[in-house]
């Protein structure tokens, strides 16, 4: 029998302390000595669905999670990011649940093994994010969760500001084309060693997405199971 | 180079993000009549304007949007706001 196994190309050199297999991923839920914060956190793993078409508003997604009207908005509902890139184009993360099935439509495709995804969050995570970019994460007139287009580490990037606390705490989602997954890991940890930046496991990721948004049902696993 | 340049999905950002498509040349020549001077003419020839041009841009490292802006030539400066085309 043929199994299948899905690798993410981002490497932390942590040792694992819990993991599972899910969707054919090798997921690390928690790693030893995972720190105070900030944490990074892989995500790769996570669903994540391209929509594209001339009139998005003709796709029907369920209530709650239609596309945003305005490009860099963003819509979190159960666990469910819906975020508007420009005019023809959305994208669709499942952060916590494994996600239906592809809709048959054409306008969808599913990007997850093409990109990486990391969570940065915790105490001066914006602090590390702006060692590394020069797009404004703390602009005032900007109502979180957003996104941002543009280089982070010079690399072009989709980044959704999640939660902005006291001074530089907050946490932001990161994606990028999957090459880049070692350098930019490699980049974001060293950014970040001044401030006891470390490699984090998805419950930690889960437990932040639930204190930060506490609408969210984290402790839910709806959608496809592993 | 402090050219900044403001893309109608992201707002104003810093020129390096930012790949230049050419010259305004206006709409494709009706082929029609076309001869392979003027068509060459069309595809190579630039007015170069010392002063106001309209050019297009696209947002490379960030949404990937085309756009023309108006760009003053002899300061570097874009002087006008920008029409949304892709």
């Amino acid at each position: 029998m043929t199994r299948i196994e899905r690798r993410s190309p981002v490497q932390f050199k942590g040792r694992i302390k819990k993991w599972e297999v899910r969707d054919n991923w090798t997921v690390a839920l928690a790693y030893e000595d995972e720190g105070q914060g900030p944490f990074l956190v892989d995500l790769s793993h996570i669903t994540r669905w391209d929509l594209q078409d001339k009139s998005l508003s003709r796709f029907n997604q369920p209530p709650g999670k239609e596309v945003p009207e305005l490009p860099g908005s963003c819509r979190l509902q159960d666990g469910v990011l819906v975020t508007r890139m420009n005019r023809t184009q959305a994208v669709i993360w499942h952060l916590l649940s494994g996600a239906p099935d592809l809709p048959a439509e054409s306008g969808y495709t599913d990007v997850s093994d093409a990109t990486i995804c990391l969570a940065l969050f915790g105490p001066n995570a914006l602090a590390v994010a702006e060692k590394l970019c020069a797009l404004d994460f703390l602009d005032p007139g900007k109502q979180v969760p957003f996104l941002l287009q543009g280089p982070f580490s010079h690399v072009p990037c989709q980044l959704v500001l999640m939660e902005r606390g006291r001074g530089f705490d907050g946490g932001l989602l990161l994606t990028c084309s999957r090459g880049y997954a070692e350098s930019m890991v490699h980049a974001i940890l060293g950014a970040g060693a001044e401030f006891g930046l470390k490699p984090a496991g998805k419950e930690r990721f889960t437990d932040w997405l639930g204190t930060a948004f506490p609408a969210q049902d984290t402790s839910s696993r709806k959608g496809k199971p592993a | 180079m402090a050219l900044t340049i403001t893309c109608p999905v992201c707002g104003k950002r810093n020129g390096y993000e930012f790949r230049y498509g050419g010259e305004d040349k206006g709409p494709r020549p009706v082929e029609e009549g076309m001869t392979p001077r003027s068509w060459c003419d069309y595809v190579h020839m630039n007015a170069c304007v010392a002063g106001v041009q309209k050019e297009w841009w696209c947002h490379k490292n960030g949404c990937g949007a085309w756009f023309t802006i108006h760009r003053n030539t002899l300061t570097n400066l874009e002087v006008e706001g920008v029409e949304v085309t892709s």
